[in-house]
């Protein structure tokens, strides 16, 4: 089974607020939404950033982010180099996980941390109904932020692409190691769940294997807010350059095993253990002799990629585990959430405590207001730690921390 | 057996009983040696944190 | 000008080698020893008094030894602390770095000296360590470094890396843009594993690993002695080397109950060991031991005893060596060791 992804350039973006602002108003629990575009090298902060998903749509009319049926079958067109961003500060009200800060910077040293920094960024700040509640609105905007990304994918559907890419695996080379892509989704509760097929991670019969191009095709949405920069935005999920890259190097230096998704922050000792068995077994059951294990998030589920790595290992399969850093650049201490002796090949994707230098943002989109009370423009250095996606542990991005 | 508990703790060293001295860790003569072998032998069949530091008396 | 301290152990002050090993912290005013040739690399600071203490002293009397020494220091109300160089000595290195440490916790820059495989490298805490040679013939190349990196620290502004500054790497972990997305340095790490070649781009530092279960019954238990002290035959046939130990060596004790001084030897290079060829017991108690098997309270002794010198050694080299005795001890069946370290 194969699927094509047409890519289309981002001159073709067109913006319509008033067609945005329509799909916020049939939400109840949505009171409006402010829309800008913010690009590269203008001198703008946006804060209070939730997800960034690349807009996409389906020319067969199939909806480009499926909550039923299969993703990664026919065609889906992307338009490149667009991000639309949603923004929202959520009211102050008991809620038991809180959003974290996340930026995104156009300018200054902020723009080289984030791959943002580098697209056409489609800014929607939403304002809340107030007392309509966290999952309410949560939903309405995930919900907005996902028909939006549609609809800005729309002119595509006239256009001729600039590429056609084809995603299927051929029959595997003999003598190649076989690598399967063990990806961690969060599911802690509202606010930090990823969604398969708009259902919470902790809901859709994880540990399970998926064809590798779902993932890339809108399976897999986010709702996660925890840390910015350990945080997977649903972009990250459609353009994996893990599973892109395990696309690219199939029969040349490896064979390209599968997918299987995993839940991070199960809630257990007993869970987390027979979750890192389960989906060892998984990896075994698809004749991988690798694993590279992908983290979402921070944390404990730190612990749920350190067990399942120590259970392929036991159960044959090698594995190369990503992680972020979180190491206090002025202690000798180590950075590592938690750590077994069989994570003996880690990628570290950078010390999110490390700050990023500071600069003046002549435009603040999202909210003048950092989480923490400062103003966004004059906030001074900010740790890595508030860029989205900056240190994330699907190896995005080729940032690494070196001991100075 | 250490006069350099530090050192023993920062490599990982569960069980470390603190010596008298660098030159002689297990004491000077049999009474004192005993002392601390005993001791030793406590530490052996004691259940402890990781790092434990244990004095002689 | 910037006010520094300058200190150095026992022998650099000119108080004696090892019979002064034990001379309690004091002051000297001044520049004194390898601090004169610092003093004529620095530049805008000066040395206004000079700390010292008996290596032996520090070390058995660690805390007292800090305290004192951080009185000294704060006496001066000087901006900087430079200690050593203490090349490739083990005791004098851990003093330099855990002085260096206790300083720079106070938020005052601090300095040591000492050969990158020196043991008081991991004490050094926030402190920088400039490597040296491994022995004094590297003391006319070690001052001016030393001079250049305390000039750096006393001006205040931001260190760059390691390489650029000529600093140890402190175990500060600082980002930086590889070239190389992360899922593909997680492919090409996974296939370099996989064809034999293990690397890691973060690691936890040191292992830890769990306590061992207590012994349950020791009136049963097969227990065995290891040391790193450096315990050999008399004339070292084997030839353990007094420092950097490239292996560890295995004596038999059959039908011995104690280490006779005209059988037995110390051959450690990092510390006086006169007591020890007194009497080797005080480093493998074989003597209490026997007399424990004797009276039932410990079950059997292992027939050999484990011994290398503990001196100069990076600490992966030991942790090699430790391996590979844990593993002989467990196909003895051993269930217990005592050890000495020195």
């Amino acid at each position: 089974m194969a699927w094509e992804l047409a890519s289309f350039p981002a001159e073709l973006l067109r913006v319509d607020a008033a067609r945005v602002q329509a799909l916020a108003a049939a939400e109840p629990a949505l009171a409006g939404v402010d829309v800008d575009v913010a690009r590269p090298g203008e001198p703008i902060r946006i804060t209070h950033v939730l997800d960034a998903v690349e807009p996409r749509i389906r020319p067969d009319g199939r909806p480009a982010f499926p909550t039923e049926g299969r993703a990664g079958l026919g065609r889906t067109n992307r338009l490149a180099g667009v991000a639309v961003v949603s923004c929202l500060d959520f009211p102050g009200e008991e809620r038991p996980l809180h959003e974290q800060e996340g930026i995104i910077d156009l300018a200054g040293p902020g723009a080289e941390v984030t791959p943002f920094g580098a697209m056409a960024n489609v800014v929607l700040t939403f304002k809340p109904v107030a007392g309509a509640g966290h999952v309410a609105i949560d939903q309405a905007v995930r919900r907005v932020t996902l028909a939006v990304a549609q609809l800005l994918a729309e002119p595509t559907l006239e256009a001729e692409p600039a590429e056609v890419e084809r995603f299927e695996l051929g029959r595997p080379t003999p003598g190649l190691p076989s690598i399967a892509a063990l990806v961690q989704l969060s599911d802690l509760g509202q606010l930090y769940i990823q969604y398969v097929y708009g259902a919470p991670a902790g809901m859709a019969g994880l540990p399970r294997a998926f064809d590798p191009a779902e993932l890339l095709d809108g399976a897999v949405t986010c709702g996660e807010y925890h840390w910015a920069s350990m945080r997977n935005p649903t972009i990250f999920n459609q353009g994996s350059a893990l599973v892109r890259a395990l696309y690219r190097e199939h029969g040349k230096r490896l064979n390209f095993a599968g997918l299987v998704l995993m839940r991070g922050y199960e809630q257990t000792a007993a869970d987390k253990q027979g979750a890192a068995e389960a989906a060892a077994r998984l990896a075994r059951q698809l004749g991988a002799d690798g694993a590279i294990i992908t983290t979402d998030a921070g944390g404990n589920s730190h612990t749920d990629t350190m067990l399942t790595c120590r259970a392929c290992e036991r159960a044959g399969v090698r594995t190369a585990v990503i992680v972020s850093e979180q190491a206090d650049p002025t202690s000798t201490e180590t950075g590592l959430v938690d750590w077994v002796p069989e994570a003996d090949c880690i990628v570290s994707v950078g010390n999110s405590e490390d700050s990023v230098p500071a600069w003046a943002p002549e435009r603040v989109l999202g909210g003048e207001l950092l989480l923490d009370g400062t103003r966004a423009r004059e906030a001074g250095p900010i740790k890595t730690q508030d860029y989205l996606g900056a240190t994330n542990q699907m190896g995005q991005l080729d940032l690494a921390a070196r001991t100075w | 057996m250490t006069a350099l508990p530090t050192i023993a703790t920062m490599v990982g060293v569960n069980r470390t009983l603190r010596g008298p001295a660098i030159t002689h860790p297990f004491g000077l003569d049999e009474a004192e040696r005993r002392r601390i072998v005993e001791r030793g032998l406590e530490m052996l069949q004691a259940e402890v944190e990781p790092l434990t530091v244990w004095d002689v008396e | 000008m910037v006010k520094a301290v300058h200190y150095v152990n026992q022998f650099f002050a000119g108080l004696g080698s090892e019979e002064a090993a034990r001379t309690p912290p004091s002051r000297l005013a001044g520049a004194v020893g390898p601090g004169r040739g610092l003093q004529a690399a620095l530049e805008g600071i000066e040395i206004a008094a000079t700390i010292t203490c008996g290596d032996d002293y520090f070390a058995e009397h660690e805390a007292e030894a800090v305290a004192r020494l951080l009185e000294l220091f704060e006496a001066e109300e000087a901006g900087i602390l430079v200690a050593g160089p203490a090349f490739g000595s083990g005791r004098y290195g851990y003093a330099c770095a855990r002085l260096a440490a206790a300083v720079a916790e106070r938020g005052t820059p601090a300095v040591a000296a000492m050969h990158e495989e020196n043991p008081g490298v991991a004490a050094a805490g926030k402190a920088y360590v400039v490597p040296t040679a491994v022995n004094v013939a590297g003391m006319r190349e070690a001052l001016p470094r030393m001079a250049a990196l305390a000039g750096a620290l006393a001006s205040g502004r931001e260190l760059g890396p390691p390489e650029e500054e000529g600093y140890l790497p402190r175990g500060v972990r600082r980002n930086y843009r590889t070239g190389r997305l992360g899922a593909e340095r997680a492919i090409d790490l996974l296939l370099a594993k996989l064809s034999g070649e293990t690397r890691t781009e973060v690691s936890s530092g040191f292992d830890r690993v769990e306590p061992p279960a207590p012994v349950p019954d020791l009136s049963h238990a097969l227990l065995a002695l290891v040391t790193e002290a450096g315990c050999v035959p008399q004339g070292n046939p084997d030839r353990l080397p007094t420092i950097r130990a490239r292996g560890w060596l295995r004596y038999s004790l059959a039908g011995r109950a104690t280490l006779a001084p005209d059988e037995w030897e110390c051959v450690h290079g990092g510390f006086d060991v006169a007591l020890a060829n007194e009497d080797p017991n005080r480093l493998v108690p074989l003597d209490t031991v026997s007399e424990l098997v004797g009276e039932g309270r410990i079950g059997r002794l292992h027939d050999a005893f484990y011994t290398t010198t503990g001196n100069g050694t990076p600490a992966a080299v030991s942790a090699r060596f430790g391996q590979e005795i844990a593993r002989d001890l467990k196909e003895a069946g051993v269930e217990a060791v005592l050890l000495s370290g020195t």
